[in-house]
């Protein structure tokens, strides 16, 4: 009997597996253990980035499922969003709901929504979609201002902090826990969705919808499974988000977040959970970078010139990945870890 | 050596990443620092220019001479030096909420806000913290509690309240004037549609029509929205705006031959977001009639103490970069403010033991009287539930391609909450 070298799948549930080895479930403990230890080594300026980068990647795995998982291409995600921060806005501001029923419902409404404004997905597709989501984004916030009563229109809702009993997660530190509990809890969801019939039809549908069509998968029900799914994730960032602002308004949920959500996915790479993870961590942290470098620049070129390196940087890094690298950082990775996985027996492709 | 280099980019990038997300050392010299967010990305991107410009103008003067206006006897502390920090927010909430944590990690006494998207998401943050911040975005949801955000002219319904009590008294119809909202798709344009405000032209004796609204920056004429004002037989029609979104607005009502002096009379009267000294050298006469309520005098107006102030500022700081937008003046308003702040609360605690919500409390809350040499349409004052810096909202008219100030008339305050 020889010796045993690598790792071995020997049954469907072995090869099904996303953890397979001792490594694989150490590296994830000690991820965790840094994540949630971070409010104690960390100031509140990098834990509110970090929340902020938390909250984009509950939204981008939305995005990711319809548009990278589903092919359904949305550019009105941020409309989605909104309608979940609106209904936790509403509930816990105007009904006095507490913030952990009113965040499931959030997600529920905005998934409602997002059935709604599915619909022309069966009829239309590709450039027609896009301008029917881009549609829903600003029906969504017209709806919004003209409801007065109910949103506070133009002028807002001021939105309370979640609490836990008599605790109000007011603290940075808090909300982060928070937000990263509900941001783990989204991937691994994201990670399951991907691995079920309906994830498996979704893929089928992307790929070439007709075919799909012709070995029986209903495109009508999971092409609004897909809106219905992605739009749940959008609402509970959204709803995360204003309650993050203690504050909620249209204002806070422009177009154009719509279209950078967008280029997290392509950066990331569509059709990938880890993707959608990377895509928004590196947008999200170059925008901070472009930020700072800004002012300093500014001493050299005019304060404005300076200040447009955000938007030229943004732009050019997704020009750059769609012709580089079209398949994504979360393609990088998977090739960054065959390449330890071989080692030392690797080689050239 | 392909991959090395890729390597060695990604790990410079990363360095510069995480180095840039810890706090500076603040306070290592006896500095502090003025400004805040600013939109120098996006529709305020001329606006904000010409802010940044005055802050930078004003720190250095203030750093040179200790002096806090040429009007003005008071010191600033000799040993203490100004500097001018600043981040680009896109005008986008998000941004704004990293931006502010960013700057109060490097000790930020004050701040400054840029915009309706930034206050709404920071007002209640800065309240909290303490903050005291001028604001160049005036919108009556400042007036809603907290009230730590600032204003150096009169919030929106108060510019066109002010309109409204011009327009009615030189009306000589039969009829009741047919008033109607022809406003920017945004949470600034959309906050003059509150109860208040209706009730208001109501009580003036208008007949509410309806509103309409228009880009922020219209892409076609807002035809649609012009004619409806014409088929609604509108007399006045009032509304925030900015000049990109004001000019093509006005433009296509001339087209359509609608003016106070053109076939089809009505009046466009907007918020001081949409500054006449801007839209007049851009329109000429073409925009003749066109109001505007709450905005500063035109740089070329050496006979205000202020506008000659800065004048000379710019002169003697870049006489080659001159800044001629007249939001050069709304950044001088505010630097003054933010610098008087600090001064004040400086008199009541030493720089090392500074908060800010010492600042707020014994700086913001103090000004009475701010003279601005006449920038502002009076001297400005703050306190606690007293926001809005003015008593009275200047209203100007732009007649044969020329501004012409039709008078001042009181701050009504009709936004009350």
């Amino acid at each position: 009997m020889g010796l045993r070298c690598g790792t071995f799948r020997e049954n469907y549930a072995q090869d099904m597996a996303i953890f397979r080895t001792r490594l694989h479930w150490g590296v994830l403990f000690a991820f965790l253990i840094f994540l949630f230890t971070c409010p104690l080594f960390f100031s509140d300026r990098i834990l509110t980035v970090m929340t902020m980068i938390g909250i984009a990647i509950i939204s981008v795995h939305g995005l990711n499922i319809l548009t990278g998982y589903c092919g359904q291409i949305s550019i009105g995600h941020v409309g989605f969003m909104a309608v979940g921060a609106y209904t936790s806005a509403i509930l816990t501001a105007k009904l006095g709901w507490s913030f952990w029923p009113a965040l499931p419902c959030a997600g529920l409404v905005a998934g409602i929504a997002g059935l709604i404004f599915g619909l022309p997905s069966l009829k239309i597709k590709g450039f027609y979609l896009i301008m029917a989501t881009i549609a829903a984004h600003f029906i969504i916030i017209w709806l919004i201002l003209q409801l007065y009563n109910v949103t506070g229109g133009p002028d807002g809702l001021a939105v309370l902090k979640p609490k836990i009993g008599s605790f109000a997660l007011n603290s940075k530190a808090s909300y982060f826990y928070l937000v990263m509990a509900i941001a783990c809890l989204a991937t691994s969801l994201a990670i399951n969705i991907v691995r079920t019939r309906a994830g498996r039809a979704f893929v089928a549908i992307r790929d070439n919808d007709l075919a799909a069509e012709v070995m029986g998968i209903n495109l009508w029900s999971y092409k609004l499974q897909a809106f219905f799914i992605g739009c749940v994730y959008a609402g509970v960032a959204g709803a995360l988000l204003v309650h993050y602002y203690g504050f909620a308004s249209v204002d806070q949920f422009p177009f154009m977040d719509s279209v950078w959500y967008l280029g997290m996915l392509i950066v990331g790479g569509m059709g990938s959970t880890a993707g959608a993870i990377f895509g928004a961590v590196s947008l999200k942290l170059l925008d901070e970078l472009v930020t700072i470098v800004g002012p300093v620049l500014s001493k050299i070129v005019a304060a404005q010139a300076a200040a447009s390196l955000a938007l030229i940087t943004r732009g050019l890094v997704i020009i750059l990945f769609l012709i580089f690298e079209p398949r994504g950082l979360g393609h990088r990775w998977g090739m960054i870890k065959a390449y330890f996985r071989l080692w030392p027996f690797s080689h050239e492709e | 050596m392909a991959k090395s280099k890729l390597a060695l980019a990604a790990l410079v990038i990363t360095i510069l990443v995480a180095s840039s997300l810890f706090p500076a050392s603040a306070n290592a010299a006896k500095t502090l620092y003025i400004g805040g967010t600013m939109s120098l990305t996006g529709p305020y991107a001329e606006d904000t220019a010409a802010v940044l410009a005055a802050y930078e103008d004003y720190a250095k003067y203030v750093n040179e001479t200790k002096r806090m206006a040429p009007w003005r006897n008071e010191k600033f502390p000799a040993n203490i030096t100004l500097e001018v920090l600043w981040r680009d927010d896109e005008l986008k909430a998000a941004k704004a909420l990293t931006i502010y944590e960013e700057l109060k990690a490097k000790g930020m006494l004050l701040y400054r806000i840029s915009g309706t998207p930034v206050a709404l998401a920071l007002k209640d943050r800065l309240n909290e913290d303490g903050f005291g911040a001028p604001s160049m975005g005036g919108g009556p949801y400042l007036i809603t509690p907290p009230g730590t955000i600032f204003t150096y002219y009169p919030i929106w319904t108060d510019d066109l309240a002010a309109i409204a009590d011009w327009f009615i008294g030189q009306w000589k119809g039969t009829r009741k004037p047919r008033v109607a909202y022809l406003t920017n798709d945004s949470g600034g344009g959309r906050s003059i549609e509150v109860p208040e405000m209706g009730a208001y032209l109501k009580k003036l004796g208008y007949e509410f029509v309806g509103s309409q609204i228009v880009p922020l920056v219209p892409t076609t004429p807002p035809t649609t929205q012009l004619m409806w004002l014409k088929e609604n037989k509108v007399d006045l029609a009032l509304g925030v705006m900015i000049n990109a979104g004001a000019q093509p607005t006005i433009k296509e009502a001339v087209r359509l031959g609608m003016g106070p002096h053109l076939d089809y009379k009505i009046t466009f009267g907007m918020t001081a977001s949409s500054p006449l000294p801007v839209f007049a050298p851009a329109m000429g006469e073409v925009g003749n009639g066109f109001v505007v309520a709450g905005s500063f005098p035109p740089l070329d107006d050496i006979s205000i103490p202020g506008i000659k102030f800065c004048n000379e500022l710019q002169k003697k700081y870049h006489p080659s970069k001159w800044v001629g937008h007249i939001q050069y003046v709304a950044g001088m308003l505010e630097a003054m403010t933010q610098v008087e702040a600090l001064r004040l609360a400086l008199q009541k605690m030493p720089f090392e033991k500074l908060t800010p919500r010492q600042v707020l409390e014994d700086g913001f809350y103090k000004i009475r009287n701010l003279d601005t040499g006449d920038l502002s349409a009076t001297p400005l004052t703050y306190g606690p539930g007293k926001i809005e810096g003015v008593d009275a909202v200047r209203v100007d008219q732009l007649q044969k391609g020329k501004i012409i100030k039709l008078g001042v008339w009181p701050c009504r305050h009709i936004y009350k909450r």
